[in-house]
Protein backbone atom coordinates (compact mmCIF):
# COMPACT_ATOMS: atom_id res chain seq x y z
CA UNK A 1 0.00 0.00 0.00
CA UNK A 2 1.67 3.21 -1.46
CA UNK A 3 2.20 5.08 2.10
CA UNK A 4 2.86 8.96 0.31
CA UNK A 5 -0.05 10.24 -0.12
CA UNK A 6 0.87 12.01 -3.55
CA UNK A 7 2.02 8.88 -4.76
CA UNK A 8 -1.79 7.43 -3.63
CA UNK A 9 -3.57 10.20 -5.67
CA UNK A 10 -1.61 9.70 -8.42
CA UNK A 11 -2.52 5.42 -8.56
CA UNK A 12 -5.87 6.58 -8.47
CA UNK A 13 -5.86 9.12 -10.86
CA UNK A 14 -4.06 7.05 -13.21
CA UNK A 15 -6.68 3.63 -12.20
CA UNK A 16 -9.40 5.96 -13.29
CA UNK A 17 -7.73 6.76 -16.86
CA UNK A 18 -7.82 3.32 -17.76
CA UNK A 19 -11.05 2.26 -16.10
CA UNK A 20 -12.78 4.70 -17.96
CA UNK A 21 -11.52 3.94 -21.03
CA UNK A 22 -9.41 7.03 -21.59
CA UNK A 23 -6.35 5.00 -21.88
CA UNK A 24 -5.55 1.59 -23.17
CA UNK A 25 -2.30 -0.72 -22.94
CA UNK A 26 0.00 2.04 -25.19
CA UNK A 27 0.21 4.55 -22.64
CA UNK A 28 1.41 1.14 -20.07
CA UNK A 29 4.35 0.62 -22.48
CA UNK A 30 5.08 4.65 -22.67
CA UNK A 31 5.28 4.67 -19.21
CA UNK A 32 7.99 1.38 -19.74
CA UNK A 33 10.47 3.78 -21.58
CA UNK A 34 10.96 6.50 -18.81
CA UNK A 35 13.40 5.86 -16.70
CA UNK A 36 16.32 7.88 -15.49
CA UNK A 37 17.39 8.91 -17.99
CA UNK A 38 14.24 9.99 -19.72
CA UNK A 39 12.28 10.75 -16.75
CA UNK A 40 9.77 12.48 -18.07
CA UNK A 41 9.05 10.75 -21.60
CA UNK A 42 5.68 10.41 -21.31
CA UNK A 43 4.66 13.59 -20.53
CA UNK A 44 7.24 14.76 -23.54
CA UNK A 45 5.39 12.12 -25.78
CA UNK A 46 2.01 14.02 -24.61
CA UNK A 47 2.85 17.29 -24.96
CA UNK A 48 4.06 16.55 -27.96
CA UNK A 49 0.92 15.19 -29.34
CA UNK A 50 -1.45 17.61 -28.97
CA UNK A 51 0.93 19.96 -30.43
CA UNK A 52 1.05 18.13 -33.45
CA UNK A 53 -2.59 16.95 -33.56
CA UNK A 54 -3.75 20.27 -32.91
CA UNK A 55 -2.57 21.43 -36.44
CA UNK A 56 -4.71 18.04 -37.79
CA UNK A 57 -7.46 19.19 -35.62
CA UNK A 58 -7.35 22.41 -37.33
CA UNK A 59 -7.06 21.13 -40.99
CA UNK A 60 -10.81 18.68 -40.35
CA UNK A 61 -12.38 21.73 -39.04
CA UNK A 62 -11.28 23.80 -42.03
CA UNK A 63 -12.10 21.30 -44.05
CA UNK A 64 -15.56 21.21 -42.43
CA UNK A 65 -16.17 24.22 -43.57
CA UNK A 66 -15.95 23.55 -47.15
CA UNK A 67 -18.93 22.42 -48.78
CA UNK A 68 -19.54 19.83 -50.77
CA UNK A 69 -17.46 17.97 -47.96
CA UNK A 70 -14.14 16.23 -49.75
CA UNK A 71 -14.34 13.00 -47.69
CA UNK A 72 -10.97 11.73 -49.15
CA UNK A 73 -9.26 14.51 -48.01
CA UNK A 74 -11.21 14.29 -44.08
CA UNK A 75 -10.23 10.33 -43.82
CA UNK A 76 -6.66 11.31 -44.77
CA UNK A 77 -6.51 13.42 -42.20
CA UNK A 78 -8.15 11.22 -39.70
CA UNK A 79 -5.96 8.44 -40.43
CA UNK A 80 -2.88 10.24 -39.19
CA UNK A 81 -4.49 11.52 -36.16
CA UNK A 82 -5.65 8.11 -35.28
CA UNK A 83 -2.13 6.85 -36.02
CA UNK A 84 -1.11 9.60 -33.75
CA UNK A 85 -3.31 9.06 -31.23
CA UNK A 86 -3.30 5.30 -31.03
CA UNK A 87 0.85 5.88 -30.31
CA UNK A 88 -0.27 7.78 -26.69
CA UNK A 89 -2.98 5.15 -25.69
CA UNK A 90 -5.27 7.52 -26.45
CA UNK A 91 -8.22 4.59 -26.18
CA UNK A 92 -11.90 6.70 -26.39
CA UNK A 93 -10.23 9.27 -29.22
CA UNK A 94 -9.09 6.63 -30.89
CA UNK A 95 -12.17 4.95 -31.06
CA UNK A 96 -13.89 7.77 -32.19
CA UNK A 97 -11.31 8.79 -35.25
CA UNK A 98 -12.58 5.21 -36.31
CA UNK A 99 -16.19 6.11 -35.90
CA UNK A 100 -15.23 9.76 -38.26
CA UNK A 101 -13.53 7.21 -40.79
CA UNK A 102 -17.00 4.86 -41.51
CA UNK A 103 -18.93 7.78 -41.89
CA UNK A 104 -16.15 9.15 -44.55
CA UNK A 105 -16.51 6.15 -45.92
CA UNK A 106 -19.72 6.28 -46.39
CA UNK A 107 -20.42 10.15 -47.29
CA UNK A 108 -22.52 10.93 -44.43
CA UNK A 109 -21.39 14.21 -43.90
CA UNK A 110 -23.60 14.49 -41.01
CA UNK A 111 -22.04 11.64 -39.17
CA UNK A 112 -18.78 13.11 -39.69
CA UNK A 113 -19.80 16.75 -38.23
CA UNK A 114 -21.49 14.45 -34.81
CA UNK A 115 -18.61 11.95 -34.76
CA UNK A 116 -15.90 15.28 -34.90
CA UNK A 117 -17.60 16.97 -32.08
CA UNK A 118 -17.21 14.14 -29.76
CA UNK A 119 -14.12 13.56 -30.90
CA UNK A 120 -12.79 17.02 -29.75
CA UNK A 121 -14.73 16.06 -26.70
CA UNK A 122 -13.30 13.05 -26.29
CA UNK A 123 -9.55 14.98 -26.84
CA UNK A 124 -10.14 17.89 -24.95
CA UNK A 125 -10.97 15.48 -21.60
CA UNK A 126 -8.34 13.42 -22.19
CA UNK A 127 -5.98 16.28 -22.38
CA UNK A 128 -7.58 17.95 -18.84
CA UNK A 129 -7.04 14.92 -17.17
CA UNK A 130 -3.39 14.02 -18.23
CA UNK A 131 -2.37 17.57 -17.33
CA UNK A 132 -3.75 16.87 -13.65
CA UNK A 133 -2.13 13.77 -13.92
CA UNK A 134 1.20 15.03 -14.98
CA UNK A 135 0.68 18.03 -12.41
CA UNK A 136 0.16 16.01 -9.38
CA UNK A 137 3.37 13.49 -10.94
CA UNK A 138 5.83 16.24 -10.75
CA UNK A 139 5.09 17.32 -7.54
CA UNK A 140 4.63 13.13 -6.50
CA UNK A 141 8.28 13.22 -7.74
CA UNK A 142 10.12 10.43 -9.63
CA UNK A 143 8.35 6.46 -9.07
CA UNK A 144 10.57 3.71 -8.62
CA UNK A 145 9.88 1.40 -11.54
CA UNK A 146 10.45 -2.72 -11.66
CA UNK A 147 11.61 -2.37 -15.41
CA UNK A 148 15.17 -3.87 -15.51
CA UNK A 149 17.95 -1.10 -16.69
CA UNK A 150 19.48 -2.24 -19.94
CA UNK B 1 -2.13 -7.87 -40.26
CA UNK B 2 -1.23 -7.44 -36.63
CA UNK B 3 -2.60 -9.85 -33.79
CA UNK B 4 -5.37 -7.99 -31.92
CA UNK B 5 -3.77 -6.06 -28.86
CA UNK B 6 -5.34 -6.52 -25.40
CA UNK B 7 -8.27 -3.65 -24.86
CA UNK B 8 -8.27 -1.81 -22.01
CA UNK B 9 -11.12 -3.48 -20.38
CA UNK B 10 -9.15 -6.55 -20.43
CA UNK B 11 -6.87 -4.57 -17.26
CA UNK B 12 -9.00 -6.08 -14.45
CA UNK B 13 -6.33 -6.07 -11.81
CA UNK B 14 -3.89 -3.80 -10.88
CA UNK B 15 -0.64 -4.10 -8.90
CA UNK B 16 0.61 -1.64 -6.21
CA UNK B 17 1.99 0.89 -8.57
CA UNK B 18 -0.68 0.48 -11.08
CA UNK B 19 0.83 -1.87 -13.17
CA UNK B 20 -1.65 -3.82 -14.74
CA UNK B 21 -0.90 -7.91 -14.09
CA UNK B 22 -1.96 -9.38 -17.45
CA UNK B 23 0.96 -11.27 -18.65
CA UNK B 24 1.92 -9.26 -22.18
CA UNK B 25 4.94 -8.95 -24.60
CA UNK B 26 7.43 -5.98 -23.30
CA UNK B 27 9.99 -4.34 -24.84
CA UNK B 28 12.03 -4.17 -21.76
CA UNK B 29 11.60 -8.33 -21.66
CA UNK B 30 13.60 -8.94 -24.56
CA UNK B 31 17.87 -9.38 -24.30
CA UNK B 32 19.61 -9.08 -27.48
CA UNK B 33 23.30 -10.59 -27.70
CA UNK B 34 24.21 -9.30 -30.93
CA UNK B 35 24.11 -5.35 -32.00
CA UNK B 36 21.54 -4.78 -34.48
CA UNK B 37 20.79 -1.19 -36.01
CA UNK B 38 17.50 -0.35 -37.07
CA UNK B 39 15.76 3.36 -38.86
CA UNK B 40 12.97 4.50 -38.25
CA UNK B 41 10.62 6.31 -41.05
CA UNK B 42 7.88 8.08 -40.13
CA UNK B 43 6.73 11.50 -41.28
CA UNK B 44 4.61 12.53 -37.83
CA UNK B 45 7.40 13.37 -35.38
CA UNK B 46 6.15 11.55 -31.71
CA UNK B 47 5.46 8.97 -33.38
CA UNK B 48 8.64 8.39 -34.74
CA UNK B 49 10.16 9.40 -31.22
CA UNK B 50 7.74 6.41 -30.00
CA UNK B 51 9.07 3.81 -32.42
CA UNK B 52 12.51 4.82 -31.64
CA UNK B 53 11.88 4.75 -28.12
CA UNK B 54 10.74 0.97 -28.28
CA UNK B 55 13.60 -0.08 -30.57
CA UNK B 56 16.11 1.57 -27.84
CA UNK B 57 14.34 0.03 -24.90
CA UNK B 58 15.05 -3.57 -26.79
CA UNK B 59 18.54 -2.20 -26.82
CA UNK B 60 18.52 -1.66 -30.45
CA UNK B 61 20.34 0.82 -31.86
CA UNK B 62 18.13 3.75 -34.13
CA UNK B 63 17.94 6.37 -36.34
CA UNK B 64 15.02 8.17 -37.35
CA UNK B 65 14.05 10.20 -40.91
CA UNK B 66 10.84 12.01 -41.38
CA UNK B 67 10.51 11.26 -44.93
CA UNK B 68 11.03 8.58 -47.75
CA UNK B 69 13.37 10.73 -50.00
CA UNK B 70 15.81 10.75 -46.64
CA UNK B 71 15.90 7.28 -46.06
CA UNK B 72 16.59 6.27 -49.73
CA UNK B 73 19.26 9.04 -49.51
CA UNK B 74 20.45 7.78 -46.01
CA UNK B 75 20.89 3.51 -47.68
CA UNK B 76 22.43 4.93 -51.14
CA UNK B 77 25.24 6.46 -49.18
CA UNK B 78 25.92 2.96 -47.95
CA UNK B 79 24.17 3.03 -44.29
CA UNK B 80 23.07 -0.82 -43.30
CA UNK B 81 20.36 -1.70 -40.86
CA UNK B 82 19.18 -4.68 -39.65
CA UNK B 83 15.73 -3.22 -39.47
CA UNK B 84 13.59 -0.96 -41.09
CA UNK B 85 10.42 0.69 -39.38
CA UNK B 86 8.50 1.92 -42.22
CA UNK B 87 5.20 4.57 -42.33
CA UNK B 88 2.98 3.71 -45.18
CA UNK B 89 2.07 7.44 -45.61
CA UNK B 90 5.28 9.40 -45.81
CA UNK B 91 5.86 12.94 -46.97
CA UNK B 92 7.96 14.10 -50.10
CA UNK B 93 8.00 10.01 -51.25
CA UNK B 94 5.29 7.52 -49.69
CA UNK B 95 6.27 4.88 -47.88
CA UNK B 96 5.39 1.97 -50.81
CA UNK B 97 7.45 4.16 -52.96
CA UNK B 98 10.09 4.17 -50.75
CA UNK B 99 10.32 0.22 -49.97
CA UNK B 100 10.30 -0.31 -53.63
CA UNK B 101 13.08 2.33 -54.17
CA UNK B 102 14.97 0.70 -51.00
CA UNK B 103 14.74 -2.71 -51.97
CA UNK B 104 15.55 -1.66 -55.63
CA UNK B 105 19.10 -0.76 -54.32
CA UNK B 106 19.71 -4.87 -52.79
CA UNK B 107 18.44 -4.38 -49.28
CA UNK B 108 17.43 -7.37 -48.00
CA UNK B 109 17.43 -6.45 -44.35
CA UNK B 110 13.60 -6.79 -42.47
CA UNK B 111 11.08 -4.27 -43.17
CA UNK B 112 7.81 -3.43 -40.56
CA UNK B 113 5.79 -1.36 -42.34
CA UNK B 114 3.10 0.84 -40.37
CA UNK B 115 -0.21 2.21 -40.78
CA UNK B 116 -2.71 3.81 -38.62
CA UNK B 117 -5.29 1.29 -39.89
CA UNK B 118 -4.26 -1.27 -43.02
CA UNK B 119 -7.40 -2.24 -45.48
CA UNK B 120 -6.61 -6.16 -47.16
CA UNK B 121 -5.88 -3.64 -50.20
CA UNK B 122 -3.01 -1.40 -48.49
CA UNK B 123 -1.95 -3.94 -46.28
CA UNK B 124 -1.26 -6.30 -49.69
CA UNK B 125 0.22 -3.22 -51.68
CA UNK B 126 2.64 -2.99 -49.10
CA UNK B 127 4.06 -6.59 -49.21
CA UNK B 128 3.86 -6.26 -52.27
CA UNK B 129 6.07 -2.89 -52.62
CA UNK B 130 8.86 -5.39 -50.08
CA UNK B 131 8.02 -5.04 -46.44
CA UNK B 132 8.00 -8.11 -44.65
CA UNK B 133 5.94 -7.29 -42.28
CA UNK B 134 2.94 -5.25 -40.94
CA UNK B 135 2.12 -3.71 -37.94
CA UNK B 136 -1.14 -1.16 -37.38
CA UNK B 137 0.17 1.73 -34.87
CA UNK B 138 1.48 1.85 -32.61
CA UNK B 139 4.27 -0.48 -33.03
CA UNK B 140 3.14 -3.99 -31.23
CA UNK B 141 5.65 -5.52 -29.25
CA UNK B 142 4.23 -9.35 -30.45
CA UNK B 143 4.92 -8.47 -34.27
CA UNK B 144 8.71 -6.24 -33.08
CA UNK B 145 10.18 -9.20 -30.17
CA UNK B 146 9.68 -11.77 -32.03
CA UNK B 147 11.32 -10.13 -35.17
CA UNK B 148 14.37 -8.71 -33.09
CA UNK B 149 15.12 -12.77 -31.46
CA UNK B 150 15.14 -13.79 -35.04
CA UNK B 151 17.64 -11.44 -36.01
CA UNK B 152 19.18 -11.72 -33.15
CA UNK B 153 19.10 -15.27 -33.27
CA UNK B 154 20.78 -14.79 -37.13
CA UNK B 155 23.64 -13.59 -35.31
CA UNK B 156 24.36 -16.17 -32.88
CA UNK B 157 24.80 -18.67 -35.82
CA UNK B 158 27.00 -17.32 -37.88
Amino acid sequence: MERNPMRRQLQTMRKSLFDQGHLDEQFVQLEELQDDANPNFVEEVVTLYYRDSARIILNIEQALERKPFDFNKLDAYMHQFKGSSSSIGAKKVKAESTVFREYCRSRNGEGCMRSFQQLKKEYATLRRKLEAYFQVARQAGPMETACRPK
Amino acid sequence: MAPAFPSGDDWTNFGIGGRPNYKRFSFRDIVLRNRLTALVVDGVNFCRMVEEGFLRACGVETQGVDNGDAAVELIASGAKFDLIVIDMYLPILDGLETTRRIRAMGTRCKMVGVSASFSERDGQAFLAAGVDALSEKPLSPEILVPILRELDGQYSSI
